[in-house]
């Protein structure tokens, strides 16, 4: 088991209103597995992923990760584990725009304290992965978007993470290149990594092998759709979905 | 880890910033270390003894309008008038204050003109067996005048004293090893044998190169414009100061006492422009110290504001938050030293320029050094808030969308 | 236009009100301390009598033998033996020319109601009074009369008058000097000015004295210089009149020389003079020297502004140019933070000066804030040189001049500041910050 979520809670708290940004969301995923994840704009997409990759805390449940249990990890340890354990690609590219080509994939490396021959080794492999060995030295702002999604991919990559998260990958792309995104990650997949892509492109969603749904801060597992038409209720939306007090 | 190569990337591609905070540091260090340099000068200036109880003696001038009395008995009777005044130690009559700022001062030779000999500078008191004790002075050789030796005159040149009591820096300045005590020096022409040496004795100049070499010479010419000075006990000497006008003015009533004034004040007025000048640089250093860290605060938020996506990428990429901090504080200590250097060759030529336009002493390199090494670590300091509140951006911003 | 850019500056002020504060503050400071140094150099060094400055003259002989030196930049003394300073005041010049030196008295009503005070008090010819161009309130100077045969007159000056008439014409009253009374033949107004220049002797920040005496008094009461008195040469010294006649330097001396034309004449007359007391025996010299220098030149000569005060403005300015280099970052995170605005008024049509126009206006309104900040700050500054050194009363303040210099220099320094950080965004490309809106 990659990951295992068990009824994540997220909650927004001001001084009036409490906003369930999650609600009770439980999710397994096994090694190996691609998911898509979809949903309408402010359904908890992004919290989901946010939880996932460990980028922000939950509220209250049980979140697993490649056998660890999150939920009392302190701020650096949550780094660390980000740092060795999760690959993540961006819909912004957010490439660091001072460093360039080959210092924007050596970052998670740094981190880590990898030698720099070895950062150099792994750098220059996952460049010559994703075809833009020859880019080594340009800037972030000099290639187009696609190519600085390569990027993205690259550094992703280089830590040979064992679960990827994708937030819309190919948001920012035009169709040829998101295409050409989109089969590298498929690639990746073959390759054994276990990936998690968040998207609001039903197209990109339908080549992934299991979908699910984020609606109002809980889940809808679609796999089933695909495989069969009609809905197994023990997957479905258990309960409506309460936001605010 | 430090991370200096990616760090040195990123300061080239933005550059402004960098020169800016450069720029601010380097006119930092060559301002303060001058500042500091010259405000230390003054402190050692100000904190030299001059070998007075400053304490403990006060002066006033008395100004004498009425023509029926002998000065000169009259100045005997007052002397022995203020000496029964109780918690008063001694009294002189003089011609001039110590440490005031006026006063007289004439070339001593060794032997009197026209032949050649060496030349000195003496700044002198008059004063009569009373002054030694009165000014508060170490007699460290020799002894004091006798009353015999004190003349009263208005003749220096033809009726004047043969006797000198000088300082061991007039001793040392005219004789080998200053053994001076029974030697004669000339002064206006008159041969006057030492009979005493004191310690530190600083002229009516303190400020100035020769203040040191200093002599009381037993004469008196009482004259309508008159000095005194007095000591008392330092616990005393507000109380006797409130007296001494009324006092004076009971002994005899045809004159104006004037500027009754402590030691320590005189020395503080003659000084006060130094003080002033102290005062200034102290405001100036401190203000732009205040300055130069608010201006690398600001430009540590600009630069933490401009990177607010890319910190949260760092983080989400796995970077802790001391790794943030410190990317922000190795960033700022690059440039720091740079601007120190720059700023420290800076201190050297503003130092010889100052020096060369003014009579001010070449600036030493241990206060840019100290200077420089403040700076540092104000930087530093001046970083630390807004790092740290860069480490605490969320690596969820790296998930948002513009 | 203008109206409207002011209007975008002041919403733009508000809408980031730290950093306009903090710029503001930065401009205030470096103005305040740059005015506070600046005020006291320029109440040093200004002309204390501009409508006249290039008429008053002060001599100077070289009147010591061959080998003595003085402590004056071109070795000349300061000031003039009292046979010199008598013989230059009889000779028939046609100018106008007065000894001067400063002694005092205690001074009384020859009564026991008012205690008596010490005053100094300056010793003059009546020429000096027209010289120096003083205002009366009540009468006019002595005459040459009274100064020849009748010297016991006194002109007092207003503070005086006040103490010990209550203001009222005193003239043709007796006031005592000392055990002498004396005849006021006028009242003064008080000079109350930043520099002595007329006697940077007695140094050129002491207040000025409040009495007049005729020169002529001096020999008949044998009264002492309250200044220096420098001598070079050993002489005796047994009584007054061995110090009239000897080479003792203590006598301050002024002429007015109206046109280039009299002060040549004048130069020949004081080389002519030297000629024939060399010929008596004195001026011993080779070389015979004079010195002539106008009231601004004398100031620069007796060194008035301070090496201190010099020191100061420059390391103020110095310091000046540290807070713009602080605005100048400043400036740079507030405009750049704005480019996707001014892509689109670019967009809209705005052309690169209209977008320069408007930041240089946005900068100025707070420069202009800076400066009179600056003035506050400047005032509280010069309050601290006042307390510090009272001699500074006159001199730490801030005259029309300096009120105007501040706004000034602040604008011109948030100017200069903001140059790059204008230009910077006045170069945004519309396009990027529209695509990426």
């Amino acid at each position: 088991m990659m990951l295992k979520m068990h009824d994540i809670n997220k909650v927004y708290q001001t001084d009036s209103v409490q906003t369930y940004a999650l609600r009770d969301f439980s999710l397994e995923v096994n090694e190996g597995e691609f998911i898509a994840v979809t949903g309408p704009s402010g359904s908890g997409k992004t919290t989901f992923l946010n939880m996932a990759g460990l980028l922000e805390t939950f509220t209250s449940g049980q979140y697993t990760l490649d056998g660890i249990d999150v939920g009392e990890l302190s701020d650096n340890q949550r780094a660390d584990l980000r740092n060795q354990k999760i690959g993540f690609i961006f819909q912004g590219f957010n490439l660091i725009p001072d460093l360039n080509i080959f210092e924007n994939v050596e970052v998670p490396l740094r981190y880590r304290g990898v030698s720099s021959k070895e950062r150099k080794r792994s750098v220059e492999a996952c460049l010559e992965q994703v075809g833009l060995a020859s880019r080594a030295k340009h800037l972030p702002q000099q290639l187009s978007g696609g190519q600085q999604q390569r990027v993205a991919i690259a550094r992703a990559l280089v830590g040979k993470p064992r679960f990827l998260l994708a937030d819309e990958p190919t948001g920012n792309l035009d169709s040829l290149m998101a295409r050409q995104v989109m089969e590298l990650l498929e690639e990746i997949n073959r390759n054994g990594s276990t990936i998690v892509m968040v998207t609001h492109d039903p197209d990109l969603a339908r080549r992934v092998p299991r979908n699910i749904q984020v609606v109002d801060g809980q889940l809808a597992d679609l796999t089933l759709y695909q495989g069969q038409p009609e809905i197994d209720s023990s997957c479905v939306v258990e309960r409506p979905s309460e936001v605010g007090l | 880890m430090l991370d200096i190569k990616p760090i040195l990337s990123a300061l080239r591609r933005s550059k402004v910033g960098a020169i800016l905070l450069l720029l601010q540091v380097a006119l930092t260090t060559a301002i303060v270390s001058n500042a500091i340099f010259m405000i230390s000068q003054n402190l050692s200036y100000l904190r030299e003894d001059t070998g007075y109880p400053q304490q403990e003696i006060f002066s006033f001038v008395v100004m004498t309008f009425g023509k029926d009395i002998d000065l000169d008995q009259q100045a005997e009777l007052d002397e022995t008038m203020i000496r029964n005044i109780p918690g008063v130690v001694n009294s002189t009559l003089s011609q001039a204050i110590p440490l005031s700022g006026g006063g007289s001062s004439a070339s001593v030779r060794l032997k009197p003109l026209p032949e050649t000999s060496k030349e000195g500078h003496l700044a002198y008191f008059y004063g009569d067996e009373n002054a030694l004790e009165t000014f508060g002075v170490k007699l460290i050789e020799g002894r004091n005048f006798r009353p015999e030796e004190v003349i009263f005159s208005n003749n220096f040149q033809d009726n004047g004293p043969t006797t000198i009591i000088v300082s061991k820096a007039l001793a040392q300045s005219m004789f080998d090893k200053g053994a001076a005590l029974g030697e004669f020096i000339y002064v206006e022409g008159r041969a006057l044998e030492i009979i005493g040496i004191v310690d530190v004795m600083e002229s009516a100049w303190p400020r100035a190169d020769d203040s040191g070499t200093t002599g009381i010479i037993p004469f008196i010419h009482a004259q309508n414009y008159q000095h005194f000075l007095v000591r008392t006990e330092a616990s005393e000497r507000a109380n006797v100061m409130n007296i001494i006008e009324e006092k004076m003015l009971q002994a005899y009533n045809k004159r104006v006492i004037i500027n009754v004034e402590g030691l320590d004040e005189s020395k503080d007025a003659y000084d006060s422009s130094d003080v002033l000048m102290m005062r200034m640089l102290i405001v100036l250093v401190v203000v732009l110290i205040l300055v130069t860290a608010l201006g690398i605060l600001g430009l540590t938020q600009f630069n933490i504001s401009k990177r607010t996506k890319q910190i949260g990428t760092r983080r989400a990429l796995g970077a802790r938050k001391s790794a943030i901090v410190r990317y922000f504080l190795v960033e700022n200590a690059l440039v720091c030293a740079v601007g120190l250097v720059i700023g420290s060759f800076g201190a050297v030529f503003l130092g010889k320029a100052l020096m060369q336009a003014y009579s001010i002493d070449a600036l030493t390199l241990n206060y840019v050094i100290f200077t420089a090494f403040f700076i540092f670590v104000m930087s530093l300091l001046a970083v630390v808030v807004p790092a740290r509140r860069a480490a605490s951006i969320s690596p969820s911003i790296a998930t948002r969308s513009i | 236009m203008l109206l409207h850019y002011i209007d975008l500056s002041w919403r733009s002020i508000k809408n980031t009100p730290v950093i306009s504060f903090l710029m503001v503050f930065a401009i205030a400071i470096g103005i305040g301390i740059t005015m506070t140094s600046l005020s006291v150099y320029h109440m040093m060094s200004m002309d204390p009598i501009p409508h006249k400055s290039s008429q008053i003259y002060y001599p100077q002989l070289q009147v010591m033998d061959e080998g003595n030196d003085w402590y004056s930049e071109d070795n000349l003394p300061y000031q003039l033996t009292y046979q010199d300073a008598m013989n230059l005041y009889n000779a028939d010049t046609g100018v106008l020319s007065s000894p001067s030196f400063r002694s005092g008295f205690s001074v009384h009503l020859n009564s026991p109601d008012i205690k008596p005070r010490m005053e100094p008090a300056r010793f003059v010819t009546n020429a000096f009074f027209e010289i120096f161009d003083r205002p009366f309130i009540f009468g006019a100077p002595w005459t040459r009369d009274d100064q020849e045969n009748k010297p016991y007159v006194v002109v007092i000056s207003k503070e005086i008058n006040e103490r010990f008439f209550g203001g009222e014409n005193s003239v043709g009253k007796e006031i005592y000097l000392d055990n002498k009374g004396y005849r006021i033949v006028g009242v003064t107004e008080d000079w109350e000015q930043p520099v002595k220049y007329y006697d940077l002797n007695n140094g050129a920040f002491v207040s000025p004295e409040q009495l007049y005496i005729p020169f002529t008094i001096a020999p008949l009461e044998e009264t002492g210089t309250w200044g220096n008195m420098n001598s070079w040469k050993q002489e005796p010294m047994r009584n007054y009149q061995d110090l009239l006649i000897s080479e003792k330097v203590w006598i301050q001396f002024w002429v007015q020389l109206d046109t280039d034309m009299a002060k040549e004449a004048y130069g020949r007359f004081l080389m002519a003079y030297m000629e024939d007391q060399k010929a008596r025996g004195r001026f011993s010299r080779k070389k015979l020297e004079y010195g002539l220098r106008n009231v601004n030149e004398w100031m620069v000569y007796n060194k008035v502004v301070s090496e201190d005060n010099r020191i100061l403005v420059a390391l103020s300015f110095m310091f000046l140019m540290v807070c713009v280099a602080n605005i100048l970052g400043l400036l740079l995170a507030k405009f750049l933070k704005r480019a996707p605005e001014v892509g689109v008024r670019r967009a809209l049509g705005a052309s690169k000066r209209n977008i320069f126009l408007q930041h240089i206006v946005e900068v100025s309104v707070i420069g202009l804030a800076g400066g009179l900040l600056g003035i506050f700050v400047a005032q509280i500054g010069l309050w601290g040189v006042r307390a510090t050194n009272p001699n500074y009363d006159a001199l730490a303040t801030m005259d029309w001049l300096m009120l105007l210099a501040a706004p000034i220099i602040s604008l011109l320094a948030s100017f200069i500041a903001s140059l790059y950080p204008a230009w910077l965004v006045c170069k945004t490309q519309p396009a990027i910050y529209l695509k990426s809106q």
